[in-house]
């Protein structure tokens, strides 16, 4: 959430990965960094230690909403 | 300025504090004006001096807020230079305080206390039972600390303090170091202070693990035992010291008994960092095989601490069979290193009905 934030301040595009039980912490670090609408993305938890065919599938599924966000459209 | 909140009566007062998240989940001392402002008076500080920024939130730590913390968590005035110079040393950046609070991992800081301000400051506990409760100033200090750290910097469990288990020690973990019984020079004059200052250390560490060691005066290798026993409970293969890059501080408080074995054996607080610091380390294919990932450090035997300087020892506790060593979380940007800030005595005025009333 920070690396998401710290690259949005100096204009880069970006889009923190936040899995769902860490939801509400990347809510209240972007309200407390005054970045509330800091762009981030809800995947779900646990995205570590899932595997590589399961992280491969989630990153599928996720790809074109990532780009397009990245992208401004 | 602070907002003050009013309230039907104490009991209303306590039970909104609570729903508020303001408290550690006990009952607090109602932190009114005049309790503050006692508080305040006795520091003899300006209360809108801002002493650091305490994250995550970000919140800016005044003599005020800290005196209302300090307030709540049963502190007498005399215990408050300890707690300021606590709060001082926290909001340092190398303490890297936002990500410790938001950390999955069960960190807690802990103060170290030395120098006059030991007797001075309400009489912070060294001995027995010194990382337990019955001890007014210790345990009042830490929980200052620890308020201030919910109240300012905004740490709420399952929103902005994210640890899984969390630990005891987030209530309050301060203790002094026993300057008298220990064989070594205080542990602050290590970090540059002379002996007549005081000084409070601070390292986020996991609560106390135990060390069984029984000395034997007949045995010539009895500190080399004793070495190898802490050193093996400071290279946890589960701790993340050990998988981490060995980054972080880590202390061990010898008993007053473990340390005269390790001095009489003719070492000195630097020697015992680096046979410790050379002995507490683990064949990388050891953890491998525990943890397939986020293994960090390069060669085939990994060290719990990299850096021989960042193993603080001193002494405390009870005479006895028992010493206790406490890893650390060993992340963050400055990898979980130790704070220090001299606690200014001569700030503090002496205002003998405020310890009366208080």
């Amino acid at each position: 959430m920070r690396d998401g934030i710290a690259l949005a301040r100096r204009g880069r595009p970006a889009l923190a990965f936040v899995t769902s039980e860490f939801w509400a912490q990347g809510n209240f670090v972007a309200q407390a960094s005054g970045m509330p609408d800091v762009p981030r993305l809800e995947l779900p938890h646990p995205v570590a230690g899932s595997g590589v065919a399961a992280m491969q599938a989630l990153a599928l599924r996720i790809r074109d909403e990532v780009l397009a966000r990245l992208a401004g459209t | 300025m602070s907002t003050w909140l009013t309230a039907a009566d104490d009991d209303a007062a306590l039970e909104q504090l609570h729903a508020d998240g303001c408290t550690d989940g006990l009952p607090v001392v109602l932190p009114t004006a005049s309790r503050v402002d006692r508080m305040l008076v006795a520091a003899g500080i300006d209360r809108e001096l801002v002493i650091g920024e305490m994250g995550p939130l970000g919140g800016a730590a005044t003599v005020e807020k800290i005196a209302i913390a300090a307030v709540m968590a049963g502190c007498l005035p005399d215990h408050f230079p300890v707690v300021l110079a606590a709060v001082r040393a926290v909001c340092q950046p190398a303490f890297d305080l936002g990500e410790m609070q938001g950390t999955t991992h069960c960190i807690a800081p802990l103060l170290i206390v030395n120098g006059p301000a030991r007797a001075a400051c309400g009489g912070i506990a060294s001995g027995f039972g010194v990382m337990g409760p019955g001890h007014r100033a210790n345990a009042s200090i830490g929980r200052a600390l620890r308020l201030a750290m919910i109240n300012i910097g905004g740490a709420h469990p399952g929103v902005s303090d994210m640890a899984l288990h969390g630990t005891p020690a987030k209530f309050t973990f301060c203790i002094a170091e026993d300057e008298a019984a220990s064989p070594f020079p205080p542990l602050h004059t290590s970090l540059g202070y002379r002996a007549d200052q005081s000084a409070v250390t601070v390292v986020g560490v996991e609560s106390p693990h135990s060390v069984f060691f029984t000395g034997d005066a007949d045995d010539p290798q009895s500190a080399e035992r004793l070495l190898d026993t802490i050193a093996k409970v400071i290279a946890n293969p589960g701790s993340n010291n050990s998988h981490l890059g060995g980054t972080a501080a880590v202390v061990v408080v010898l008993n007053p008994e473990h340390a005269q074995v390790l001095a009489h054996a003719g070492h000195t607080r630097e020697s015992l960092q680096q046979t410790l610091s050379a002995r507490a380390v683990t064949p990388r294919a050891t953890l491998a095989a525990l943890n397939t990932k986020m293994l960090m450090g390069t060669g085939d035997v990994l060290p719990a601490v990299r850096n021989p300087a960042n193993l603080h020892l001193l002494t405390a506790g009870g005479p006895g069979l028992y010493t206790m060593v406490m890893p650390s979380w060993c992340a963050g940007p400055h990898g979980n290193v130790a704070v220090h800030a001299e606690i200014e005595l001569n700030q503090v005025c002496a205002v003998p009905w405020v310890r009366q009333e208080a």
